[in-house]
């Protein structure tokens, strides 16, 4: 019977276990809380800063070291430094509280970031601050997928915010240059992509308008007949 | 009583010699709220009870809170002496420094000034600034000595410690005075010495005047003194006052010593001899008393002590002997103060004392003099004689101050002010006249009878009694409005008004002729130059008004509605006579913070106002919620137009910047824009600062000063990352820093080196980048065809300028042709930064003369170019645009034959763009025109069209090009001009030098004991910079800050000890603080870039207990 007392439970609070599968055997080594995703960022540098002991586990929370042998013919070698930055590198992590904070914190600048960069006020042609996306982002109760890119993010982010605020995605000015003899039919099908015609020349079939940059991206793959060479050009309109 | 004052001052209004137009100037709490509402009490318009307590003149509800004046008013007044009936427009100002630009407006209005200083306090720096804006506005001041009462209750001094107090005070206004003095004659002999020597005819008079010219000008008549009249003491809470001829001519009766002679004698060193009545020079060493001292501080004293130990009968014994009389009420009452006011402000009344001397001494409109005329007239360095004859014939309308027809219309607005339309005189409910009445009451029976009439069922039979009343309005639409219709309804209000709950009012003055309502008027805005106007308009020409040809910076007014200001109140007008202080309606949308309006264009703007403290404190603004961003945008802008100080920007970030004056003067706008202009919340926030990205050459020296190269390097156990280790694989790096790259199709290969530019190519690319815009629009538009033939001949002169002068710059080995070979600038196409090619593949120009078979290049080298500004824009660091590099492209192999065939035939288009033109390719354009086809519809490879993998490709080369060189910050940097005395200079230096400032210069004005510091400061760290400088200085030193140029800040932001010299002197970890990283890192966290730190600095030092423990 065990009897709940400080003295013979020992807990294990500064503790992060990597564990790792090899050769059908599991391996786990004991590393200090909030330490593993810098020393994979490279951020932390100093392997005794991340590592508790050098020596490498069965299981951690009961203290069992692995023997030499598993380890020999899970690693090929009994180093146990080696394998201890092995396992740091390769092993699943649980990822502490705080590390989880930093990186969604992060995203989520980011993601305004991005959004502030692509975007603007449509009234008055600027680009809306970092700030100010964050805090409608935060409006929006909008929650950050750490496993989705934070671009990807971002243009859903920009959809969202479009039904609460005043805001549009910056336009392109982009050129087109489309062959005469099927240049009207080809214009036919750009016209609902373009926002606004600025010049057309019918010579050479040159047309300059502002786009959304999907614009630019949707024409080699959807237009049927003889793709026009699109060049854009990255121009904000202020 | 106000609609019969009313009356009066109309009347008033008409007499410009007994017109004067005050303002009361002094430092922050030295009493000249209450001094003006002591004034104000003496008109009947508040109670002399209230008087002190009510600060009548702060109607705003911040002012009253915080108990400081945040804005000028100003109030008429009616003041008579004997049989002369005065009108006195008095303007309060705000003491605080933040406010200085209100006091500004303040003086340009004014002929006159009351300066007001505190007994105790004695001159302060806000008195010496405000000396120094009436001297600047050349408006004569008289001194008010406040708060004498304190010298008795608080500092207990007796009243010959009093004397020599005061005295102290007055020597130290009158030494200012004298500094200002001298300053200005010093400056006009400079003047006088810069201007050419007349022509050589007189040879004999070329002996050198050494003189400075003090000798011969007279300043007598500047300086304060009791006895000549301009200087009253005051205890303005008290509610008592005087002048020494007050106590002149009661005791010349008392003790029948002349007057003139004891207005010469009460102030000074003289004492009395009562045996012999005569008045002597004193000999302070026999103790005798001043006649001041003795005659006039006694008395008050012995008052004061009477009052305060209540000594009822001595109370009663003087107030008899004065021939007083005090309302049993006053007398009985718990509090001495009371009594003290009600006896002092029977006896010696404030408003009485500082009235006769405003109006004796100060000058009305009429004697206006001719110096400040050329003054207010000439901007800038013109001088009075240049401006055209027309002109030069206003002075004498000025001069003149004529309220006849002809006379010109000059009035100077100095600044708008906001306020609640409500409050507008024409929206106000009034009394109902007799005939209105009778008509409602003949409304409210029609009505009655249609009603009735409508309940029988006959409501068609009514249409005679609706005839029976022409003259009115349907009576149900007119019904609800008839107590709130304006009081001239011929005038409509316009539109906007309705929604608009401010209104904005110009604070103005006539200079000369009849303001008239519904007068048409020109607005001159400040940059205007009537010598413009006359040149395109013929003289003697008499068009409509508004057929003129557009002349800039003049547009054509009405003035739509006239106003008396009378503090928190309006009062409409018909017409102003010259020399009134007067508001405006109806022309907020012409004037935009100061104007000048005239009846003729051929007056000019009058002179800038003169701003002591220039906005410094910048803040970003932003509306709590994002959409109610239209209200921030116009909020700011209402904002800009009520406040003369403040600065709205809008920045390329987006950001809405406000500059204010000082932490008070921002509250307060803050405020405004909360409350009245945007009323919405928002939030304020420190601006972004900007930085731009650089690269160096590689240093020779280390952290500590040792040599590198000849020291080997620490075995370096910490740092296993390297430089290579952060290049991803398909990069190469040779030694001398070629980074070259492939695309993801590898297709092409790029090699692209980056070089630091020198310093002056760097300056020399900002500061055209203009024109290397205009090259750059044009040689586009050429290559669409959109234009031909040339550039004019103008700038194509500057371009080649500029081209001459790049070259004589980038010269050397390693520049040699550089110039020639430039394909682009960067970012935006006009930035700091170039890209030369040195590749045979690709041969773009920027410069016109080559643009032309540029053509063929377009495609691809487009794609190239656009990587580039890409790069420029956003650099490796932080993000932040690059400055000063220069990208070579060394290398630009295209594919191999065996490329697919979409992406030859494009190439094939591009024209001669690659290095070895395919003959096939240009030969088989028709048969390939189908496998092109195939290859754009469904791309060969994932990685999409090769222009897109080339814009990437390039900018990821440009960034490794960069990252592999020794990578700088740039930080935007401020100079500061501060001027300080010199017993503030030892603080100046250390603010300066804790917010690593730089000082460049320090110099001594002439003529004062004021020193001119310029120093350079880093804009991050300008943040609180102007408060702290105030506070350590106690406001004797104030800063000015200019953006003035980019510069490299000399640490690494990536620099880590690795020889052993730094070891030993950093530690492995260099915790010794790197400013330049910080920059960087807090630019990276602000926009979510990973930031190099650790989490947690020491493992084992985390606290890391769970929750439930």
């Amino acid at each position: 019977m065990s009897i709940f007392t400080p003295t013979n439970q020992i807990r294990l609070t500064n503790v992060a276990v990597v564990r790792m599968k090899r050769a059908g055997k599991r391996f786990e080594i004991a590393c200090y809380k909030n330490k593993v995703v810098g020393w994979r960022n490279g951020v932390e540098k100093d392997l005794d800063e991340v590592l508790q002991t050098h020596s490498v586990f069965v299981n951690v929370s009961k203290g069992q070291v692995a023997k030499k042998e598993d380890l020999i013919s899970a690693f090929g070698t009994d180093d146990q430094t080696e394998i201890c930055k092995q396992i740091l590198t390769k092993g699943e992590v649980q990822v502490s509280d705080k590390e989880r904070h930093t990186q969604l914190e992060q995203m989520f600048r980011d993601i305004a970031t991005i959004v502030a960069d692509k975007c603007v006020n449509p009234e008055t042609k600027r680009p809306y601050t970092v700030i100010l996306i964050e805090r409608a982002m935060k409006d929006i109760h909008y929650s950050v997928k750490a496993n989705k890119s934070t671009k990807q993010q971002a243009l859903d982010v920009i959809k969202q915010l479009k039904e609460k605020m005043k805001i549009e995605r910056a336009h392109m000015r982009l050129r087109f240059s489309l062959p005469i003899n099927e240049g009207k039919k080809l214009k036919e099908k750009l016209k609902p992509l373009i926002k606004v015609i600025e010049s057309e020349d019918y010579g050479q079939q040159i047309e300059i308008g502002l786009g959304e940059r999907s614009t630019a991206e949707y024409i080699p793959y959807h237009m049927q007949g003889p793709g026009p060479s699109t060049t854009w050009k990255l121009l904000w309109i202020t | 009583m106000v609609l019969r004052g009313l009356e009066k001052m109309v009347q008033l209004q008409k007499n410009p010699a007994n017109i004067r137009n005050i303002c009361v100037l002094a430092h922050v709490d030295h009493g000249k709220t209450t001094l003006a509402d002591c004034l104000i009490s003496s008109n009947g318009i508040i109670s002399s009870r209230l008087a002190g307590k009510m600060r009548y003149l702060d109607s705003r509800e911040d002012e009253q809170v915080r108990g400081i004046t945040m804005k000028s008013s100003a109030i008429s007044l009616h003041y008579a002496n004997g049989d002369q009936e005065y009108l006195i427009n008095l303007i309060d100002s705000p003491g605080h420094v933040d406010f200085s630009s209100e006091v500004s407006t303040a003086v340009r209005i004014c002929d006159g000034c009351i300066i007001v200083v505190d007994a105790v306090e004695g001159v302060c720096p806000q008195t010496q600034a405000v000396l120094r804006q009436a001297w600047l506005e050349n408006i004569r001041p008289v001194l008010v000595i406040n708060k004498i009462d304190r010298l008795i209750v608080e500092l207990k001094f007796t009243p010959q410690e009093a004397y020599a107090h005061l005295k102290n005070i007055l020597e130290q206004m009158n030494a200012l005075t004298g500094t200002l003095f001298t300053s200005k004659v010093l400056e006009e002999r400079a003047d006088r010495v810069g201007e050419p020597r007349g022509p050589a005819a007189e040879p004999g008079e070329q002996l050198y005047d050494w003189s400075s010219g003090l000798e011969d000008t007279d300043d007598s008549h500047l300086y304060f003194s009791p006895d000549q009249g301009n200087v009253v003491f005051t205890s303005a809470v008290d509610g008592w006052g005087f002048g020494i001829e007050h106590f002149a001519s009661i005791y010349s009766q008392k003790i029948g010593i002349r007057k003139d002679v004891l207005l010469r004698t009460l102030w000074g060193d003289y004492y009395i001899n009562v045996k012999a009545k005569k008045v002597m020079k004193a000999d302070q060493a026999k103790g005798k008393k001043p006649l001041f001292v003795q005659l006039i501080l006694e008395n008050i004293w012995s008052l004061y002590e009477a009052v305060l130990k209540r000594d009822k009968e001595k109370i009663d014994r003087i107030v008899t002997s004065l021939g007083l009389s005090i309302s049993a009420r006053e007398a009985r009452h718990s509090d001495p103060k009371v009594q003290l006011s009600a006896i002092c402000s029977q006896w010696l009344p404030v408003s009485q004392a500082v009235l006769a001397m405003v109006c004796q001494k100060l000058p009305s409109p009429l004697e206006m003099t001719p110096e400040r005329v050329e003054k207010l007239l000439c901007t800038g360095p013109q001088t009075f004689d240049s401006l055209p004859l027309e002109t030069q014939a206003l002075k004498a309308a000025f001069m003149k101050c004529g309220s006849e027809d002809a006379a010109p219309v000059i009035i100077f607005v100095s600044k708008m002010f906001a306020i609640d339309a409500k409050a507008l005189p024409e929206n106000k409910p009034r009394p109902l006249t007799q005939e209105e009445m009778a008509e409602r009451r003949e409304r409210a029976r029609q009505r009655h009878a249609e009603k009735l009439a409508a309940t029988q069922g006959q409501a068609p039979s009514d249409p005679p009694q609706e005839g029976g009343a022409p003259g009115t309005s349907p009576p149900a639409a007119a019904e609800p409005e008839g107590d709130q219709r304006p009081l001239e309804s011929a005038a409509p209000r316009p539109p906007q008004d309705g929604d608009r709950a401010e209104s904005f009012i110009a604070f103005a003055r006539v200079f000369s002729g009849v303001a008239r309502r519904g007068k048409k008027i020109f607005v001159l805005g400040p940059k205007y130059s009537p010598a413009e106007f006359l040149e395109q308009v013929p003289h003697g020409f008499s068009a409509a008004l508004n057929e003129l040809p557009p002349v800039p910076h003049l547009a054509c007014g009405t003035l739509e509605r006239l106003y008396l200001l009378m503090g928190r109140e309006l009062e409409e007008l018909e017409e102003v006579p010259p020399g009134n202080v007067l508001g405006i309606g109806g022309l907020q949308d012409l004037v935009l913070k100061s104007a000048t309006l005239c009846s003729s264009p051929s007056c000019p703007p009058f002179v800038p106002l003169s701003f002591e403290a220039t906005p410094i404190v910048r803040v970003a603004v932003e509306p709590t919620h994002p959409s109610e961003m239209p209200q921030l945008v116009r909020g700011m802008k209402l904002l800009n137009q009520a406040d003369p100080c403040v600065q709205v920007l809008i920045q390329e970030t987006g950001e809405h910047v406000l500059v204010t004056a000082g932490e008070v003067h921002l509250q307060r706008c803050l405020d405004d824009l909360r409350e009245r202009f945007a009323k919405i919340q928002i939030s304020v926030s420190e601006p972004i600062i900007p930085f731009r990205e650089t690269i160096t050459k590689p240093p020779r020296v280390d952290m500590v000063n040792e040599e590198i190269g000849r020291q080997q390097k620490v075995a370096v156990i910490h740092q296993t990352r390297e430089d290579q280790s952060r290049l991803p694989e398909g990069v190469q790096v040779d030694a001398d820093g070629l980074v070259t790259v492939s695309t993801p199709n590898r297709l092409a290969t790029l090699g692209v080196r980056a070089l630091p530019l020198p310093e002056e190519v760097t300056r020399l690319l900002e500061a055209h980048g203009d024109l290397i815009r205009r090259m750059e629009t044009w040689t586009s538009s050429l290559c669409e065809g959109r234009v031909t033939g040339e550039l004019p001949q103008k700038v194509q002169e500057q371009i080649r300028e500029f081209r001459g002068q790049l070259e004589r710059h980038l010269t050397g080995h390693r520049w040699r042709d550089t110039v020639d070979h430039i394909c682009s600038f960067g970012p935006r196409k006009c930035g700091p930064n170039i890209l030369v090619s040195r590749s045979h593949a690709f041969q773009g120009s920027v410069w016109p003369e080559a643009a032309r078979d540029a053509g063929r290049f377009r495609d691809l080298g487009n794609s190239l170019v656009s990587g580039f500004q890409l790069a420029t824009l956003a650099g490796p660091m932080c993000e932040e645009p690059l400055m000063g590099v220069c990208f070579v492209l060394e290398k630009w192999d295209l594919a191999a034959p065996e490329a697919p065939a979409g992406e030859r035939e494009r190439e094939g288009q591009a024209g001669a763009g690659e290095g070895d033109p395919d003959p096939e390719a240009s030969g088989a354009g028709p048969c390939e025109k189908q496998s092109f086809l195939r290859g754009d519809a469904a791309p060969a490879d994932c990685y999409g069209p090769l222009s897109g993998q080339l814009i990437a490709t390039m900018k990821e080369a440009c960034r490794y090009a960069l990252q592999v060189k020794p990578q700088r910050l740039m930080a935007a940097m401020y100079t500061c001009d501060i001027m300080a005395t010199s017993d503030v200079l030892g603080r100046v230096y250390a603010v300066l030098s804790r917010r690593e400032g730089r000082v460049l210069q320090e110099e001594m004005r002439e003529g004062t004991d004021v020193f001119t510091i310029k120093a350079v400061l880093p804009v991050a760290e300008s943040f609180g910079f102007a408060d702290e400088i105030r506070k350590r200085t106690s406001g004797l030193a104030s800063p000015q800050l200019v953006f003035s140029h980019w510069e490299v800040i000399p640490s690494d932001p990536f620099w880590v000890p690795t020889t052993e010299e730094e070891y030993l002197h950093f530690g492995e970890k260099a915790d010794s603080e790197n400013q330049a990283r910080k920059y960087m890192n807090a630019v990276r966290r602000r926009k979510g870039l990973a930031v190099e730190e650790k989490l947690v600095e020491h493992a084992e030092k985390q606290r890391t207990l769970g929750r439930n423990k």
